[in-house]
């Protein structure tokens, strides 16, 4: 289009209704430009270019053509700039100075309409600003596929308005915000706070789940003001989910830890640190540097990590024992990890066990485009629950819990029987079929068949990365790229750090600290109880190592078990490297100063060595050397690998007063706590068939069932949803008030229902 | 008709009853449809339509032969959707045909389907036209029940679906493209084009839009040949035209003429001339033209004439105006027309004819200032071949002209504060 050609060249056309992620739509009629050889102006934005055409972007007849619709647009705007948040950012002012009218002739009286109305929790609209470009009402209806803005009356009365005038609840509500070329969508969160030309933008990338996307983070005066998606040309779009666009406020949360605390005292961070150094020499110099352990996690940079090794390294010694904080169990080794470039290119799209649209948002509105510019292609979601949605058709195949591998396994050997890798794999099955056995077979064929399939797969099982071994070895030199939909954030650069990744470190660790070998364990960022999977594995090692330290945001569940507590830099208080779910690492910028006695991990780490008497300063690094543009090397593909088979998964039983427990990752109820999407926090963290519901339940939406498994009780809110499959008690990971992993995964009694609440 | 003249599309009025199948039947109905099936090939109905010259009704004249030729052979289904939405102030020609006729429409549609290759056809109907509606389904009832709709038509081995779709009342909705979103249950918003609905129309497919009057001719071409159509009217405008009279004329109505009959004979002739008062204003092609003057009555009814005259035949609704007609309470009622029937989706459009509108009810009250017409044309400059569909600028042709052949009146009204001629006061009230 001619509007792309002169961006491309560094000419202004203006656009309002275009968008390059939208396509045209020629409503606005800002992009008029003269064509030699055409009668009339054109606009811009529909008119491809074409090998000889001349194209004026200014001249007499295109001026007066844009004077004349930034008139029309001005008629009936309200122009109050001076209290519009927009103001100073705004497509309206700014083509306005640049090409409007210098007066106006309107002598009418506008039209009112609803201003500073709620279409949700967290944006408002002003009706009379808006210029009927449809971004926000063709983002949220084509590009996200939740309709849930329309256009309502016509002509001159039309609006912009929620669809049945119910709230906005798209997780990808927040774009409308950045898609808004005037100050008709707002943030109420940030209604007020600053105006933009107060404000510094700081590049960065978004800590709240394991997609990394990237966003500009505005600051004023010490704080976070702001969140904005960041587009990167010809990469990213920039679209965030509202998880990340209005979760920045944690950083200010009343539960932040903000001094050091020792022995749950508040302590000066010197005599934090002089103690952990005590701890940490007496342990160094008794049992040597292999009974200290470090764990790390949380929003920490891949430098932070590059400094936390080479501190354990250098003034600990070596043999230190270091570990990545992990979610799930599984573990995607680096060289089957795909790039976006392999979702593009893909020509069959399987998730394992994932949603993205829980996990990884954004993720789901790249593999909704993907499904959007190529609908026929074969999609398959395989879970203990249907995985394919409205905005992302799937074909479904549901297992049972546990039955993931097997069915995977089972699949691959029977698309490629005679393999030697799909064999091994298979041969522990025995007779054993999956539920849907045609199913199945189907899907074997697509994994096996399809020249340049992508894997999305949620590390549930760890089991599956055997088969996506097998799968691999099966499928030669054609590439089987595989994307994580599980964290941590920024785990790939941790392990570029040189922190061994993947859970078996982690329970290794653990079962070393657990057994006593070690004696000093530091956690940096990492809420383990929360998180980790083996919940009982982290409270015996932290019950049995002599001294554990915590660094972190807030204080960790299980917090009495740790000696100290050193409060940590935020992201966005720290500038450094991120690493992305397609494993590219990208710059975060410093933005404001940690508050209170927060410090980042080098100057942690400074203090502690000046506290051990050992000169020691953090050695600059260059994370991005060694990679290409940003994005981490992958190592080749192994040669035959020896893989294990897997067994059968044990038959299903549930007795009647039982539930079994999945854990979920949900991007909304994990991490950060935030006060401004405490209204988007899911109503009830449990979910269970309505069925289910209903034999345990009594109320229509939900209430609070008490489980009990040997002998220990909790209590969870839970609530009815049709797409978990009946017995299935789904919870999400990382929530202290239903700590899944502490319930432990698999079958537990009901002990009983509770009060029941809501009507 | 006067003079002896035969009816054609207007039959109905000699031949009471013919809504009635039986009653079609007997007068020659659905024969056409026999013989296209038994001796056309669908090419050779598409030539034969090419080679009547038969030109698009709804208003642009587009040859419809040449719109057929469009299809791209791909392989897709295609659609044919009837237009019947028919809303241009002045025009009435569709209402009656479909009222009073409903199966010539119908056996002109299964012809074009068969022509065009088309399996799927629809009627989008303008929402108003409930007793039109409710002929038209029990018409198409009457249809599949005598075997000349559904599988196998005839025994000719074709099969053709017609489909009844009724607007919810937006002027909009009669250009093609908004038509088609309207039709997928959408918005009546007008598309980008190109594409244009014979490449991507219905859900995508080719389709093809006409209007109801267009597919009414094709019977009859059937049955007396290209040679004969062409027999009627000019080389480039052949064919009959039935022209909607309205306003101060004795008898309004619509009147079935061949093309290039002057302007003259229709509204003395057959309309029985301006009563009450003198001739001033002819807007001759629906609101959406520039008028005529008095002194352009001899102008031929064709395509070519009226756009040497200055103005269009388009949908042939022809408004009589007499002089105690005041074009600035017209100019503010057609205006406002548009600014109610704006979809709102462009801003010239949207903004403009409201624009326009209020700064014509100001002059029409008498708070008109002496800028307000020189506003009024920058409007319309700023409008004119800036929007996305034709609805901006069909707003523009009355009030222009008017401007152009009228200024005194206008002036007029901003020097004595109000009309002149002290009648047709328009209602400024916004409803």
């Amino acid at each position: 289009m001619i509007v792309d050609a002169a961006a491309k060249i560094g000419i202004e056309v203006p656009i309002y209704c275009y968008h390059p992620a939208l396509g045209p739509l020629g409503a606005c009629r800002m992009c008029l430009v003269q064509v030699e050889k055409m009668p009339k102006l054109v606009t811009g934005c529909t008119t491809p270019v074409a090998e000889g055409m001349v194209v004026h972007t200014r001249g007499p007849a295109v001026d007066k053509g844009r004077q004349g619709i930034l008139e029309f647009l001005l008629i009936n705007h309200p122009l109050d700039c001076p209290v519009c948040d927009k103001g100073g950012e705004c497509f309206l002012q700014d083509y306005t100075f640049r090409y409007g009218p210098p007066a106006g002739r309107f002598s009418e009286s506008k039209l009112e309409r609803a201003k500073d109305a709620p279409i949700s929790d967290f944006i408002l609209i002003d009706q009379e600003r808006c210029v009927l470009c449809q971004r926000c009402v063709r983002f949220l209806g084509e590009y996200a596929g939740e309709p849930q803005l329309m256009l309502k009356g016509r002509g001159v009365e039309t609006v912009v308005a929620p669809a049945d005038d119910r709230p906005v609840t798209s997780p990808f509500s927040g774009n409308v915000i950045d898609l808004c070329p005037v100050g008709a969508l707002t943030s109420a969160a940030y209604r007020f706070k600053a105006r933009p030309w107060n404000q510094v933008r700081y590049p960065s990338v978004c800590p709240h789940c394991p997609v990394g996307c990237p966003v500009t983070v505005t600051a004023r005066e010490e704080h976070v003001m702001r969140v904005e998606g960041r587009p990167i040309p010809d990469r990213d779009w920039g679209w965030l989910c509202d998880r990340g666009r209005f979760g920045y406020d944690f950083a200010v949360h009343p539960s932040r830890l903000l001094t050091a605390r020792l022995e749950g005292r508040p302590v000066p961070e010197a005599a934090a640190l002089r103690q952990v150094a005590r701890w940490l020499g007496e342990v160094r110099d008794r049992y040597g540097a292999g009974a200290v352990g470090f764990v790390v996690g949380g929003q920490h940079t891949v430098e932070d990590a590059y400094h936390l090794r080479r501190f354990a390294e250098t003034l600990v010694g070596p043999g230190v024992q270091l570990a990545i904080s992990q979610r799930v169990r599984g573990y995607l080794p680096p060289w089957l990890h795909g790039t976006y470039d392999d979702l593009e290119a893909a020509d069959a799209v399987i998730l394992i066990g994932a949603d993205p649209y829980r996990a990884v948002p954004v993720l789901h509105l790249k593999l909704r485009q993907h499904w959007r510019r190529k609908p026929a292609l074969p999609r398959w979601g395989v879970g203990v629950r249907p995985l394919g949605r409205e905005t992302l058709p799937l074909r479904d195949l549901v297992v049972r819990p546990q039955a993931m591998a097997a069915t995977l396994a089972w699949a691959l050997q029977r698309a490629a029987k005679d393999h030697p890798a799909a064999r091994a794999v298979a041969a522990g099955l025995g007779a054993w079929e999956p539920e849907d056995p045609a199913a199945a077979e189907a899907l074997g064929h697509v994994l096996v068949a399809s020249e340049r399939p992508l894997l999305v797969w949620d590390g549930h099982d760890p089991e599956v990365e055997t088969v996506l071994r097998a799968l691999a070895s099966v499928r030669g030199d054609r590439p089987t790229p595989v994307l994580p939909g599980f964290g941590p954030e920024n785990a790939r650069g941790f392990e570029w750090a040189g922190f061994p990744g993947g859970y078996e470190a982690l329970r290794r660790l653990l079962e070393q600290a657990a057994s006593g070998a070690i004696r000093f364990l530091a956690v940096w960022g990492a809420d383990l109880m929360r998180e980790v999977p083996d919940a009982g594995l982290v409270e015996a090692a932290l019950a049995r190592v002599e001294y554990a330290v915590f660094e972190g945001l807030f204080p960790p569940q299980g917090g009495e078990r740790f000696g100290v507590w050193l409060p940590g830099a935020a992201w966005a208080e720290e500038a450094g490297t991120w690493s992305t779910l397609e494993g590219r690492l990208s710059p975060v910028a410093e933005a404001v100063a940690p508050p209170g006695d927060a410090r980042p991990v080098r100057s942690i780490l400074a203090g502690l060595a000046r506290a051990l008497k050992r000169p020691w300063t953090p050695e600059a690094w260059d994370p991005m050397v060694g990679t290409e543009a940003g994005l981490l090397p992958r190592p080749q593909r192994p040669e035959a690998e020896d893989l294990p088979s897997i067994a059968a998964p044990p038959p299903w039983r549930l007795a009647g007063d039982q539930l079994y427990v999945v854990a979920e990752a949900d991007v909304f109820a994990q991490g950060a706590p935030s006060e401004i999407l405490a209204p988007r926090r899911p109503a009830f963290w449990g979910r269970v068939h309505p069925e289910t519901w209903a034999a345990f339940g009594s109320g229509p939406s939900g209430g609070r069932l008490t489980l009990e498994r040997e002998g220990r009780r909790w209590t969870v809110s839970v609530g009815p949803d049709p797409t978990v499959p009946r017995g299935l008690l789904f919870l999400p990971i990382g929530v202290a008030e239903a700590p899944v992993y502490q319930i432990g995964e698999g079958p537990v009694t009901v002990a009983q229902p509770l009060e029941v609440r809501g009507g | 008709m006067a003079d002896g003249q035969r009816y054609y599309l207007l039959r109905h009025r000699e031949v009471p009853d013919i809504d009635q199948i039986a009653v079609y039947e007997a007068h020659e109905g659905y024969s056409a449809l026999r013989r296209a099936l038994k001796e056309f090939t669908p090419q050779a109905v598409v030539d034969l339509v090419k080679a009547s010259g038969l030109r698009g009704r709804g208003g642009a004249g587009f040859p419809t032969g040449m719109k057929w030729g469009f299809l791209p052979n791909d392989g897709r289904p295609r659609y044919l959707v009837v237009n019947s939405d028919e809303a241009e102030p002045g025009t009435f020609k569709d209402r009656e045909l479909i009222e009073h006729n409903p199966h010539q429409l119908i056996e002109g549609m299964v012809i074009s389907a068969y022509a065009i290759g088309s399996h799927e056809a629809y009627i989008y109907c303008r929402g108003e036209f409930l007793h039109g509606a409710e002929q038209l389904r029990r018409a198409i009832r009457e249809a599949y029940a005598r075997g000349y709709l559904g599988e196998n038509i005839l025994d000719s081995g074709y099969s053709l679906d017609i489909h009844l779709y009724r607007g919810a009342g937006a002027y909009i909705c009669g250009e093609e493209s908004a038509l088609l979103e309207s039709l997928e249950g959408k918005r009546g918003q007008p598309r980008l084009k190109p594409p244009f609905p014979a490449v991507a129309g219905l859900y995508g497919q080719p389709t093809i839009v006409n209007n109801v009057e267009t597919i009414a001719n094709v019977p009859m071409l059937i049955l007396h040949g290209a040679e004969w159509y062409r027999s009627m009217g000019t080389e480039k405008s052949p064919g009959l035209k039935i022209m909607s009279v309205s306003g101060h004329v004795r008898r309004p109505g619509n009147y079935e003429v061949p093309l290039a009959t002057p302007l003259r004979t229709l509204i003395e002739t057959y309309a029985g001339g301006v009563e009450p008062g003198q001739l001033k204003a002819i807007i001759p092609g629906g609101s959406s033209v520039p008028l005529l003057t008095p002194d352009q009555i001899d102008t031929p009814l064709d395509y070519e004439s009226m756009m040497a005259a200055g103005t269009m035949l388009g949908s042939g609704g022809c408004i009589v105006m007499n002089d105690r007609t005041c074009m600035v309470a017209a100019a503010a009622r057609l205006v406002k027309f548009y600014r109610v029937e704006s979809c709102g989706k462009c801003t010239p459009c949207r903004e403009g004819t409201y624009w326009m509108a209020n700064v014509l009810e100001r002059l029409e009250a008498g708070a008109g200032t002496d800028r307000d017409l020189e506003l009024l044309l920058d409007l319309a400059d700023n409008i004119g071949g800036k929007c996305l569909c034709p609805l901006g600028d069909a707003s523009l042709g009355f009030m222009v002209s008017a401007i152009r052949h009228f200024r005194d009146e206008f002036e007029a009204h901003v020097r004595e504060h109000g009309c002149p001629l002290g009648a047709n006061r328009y209602d400024t009230v916004n409803h």
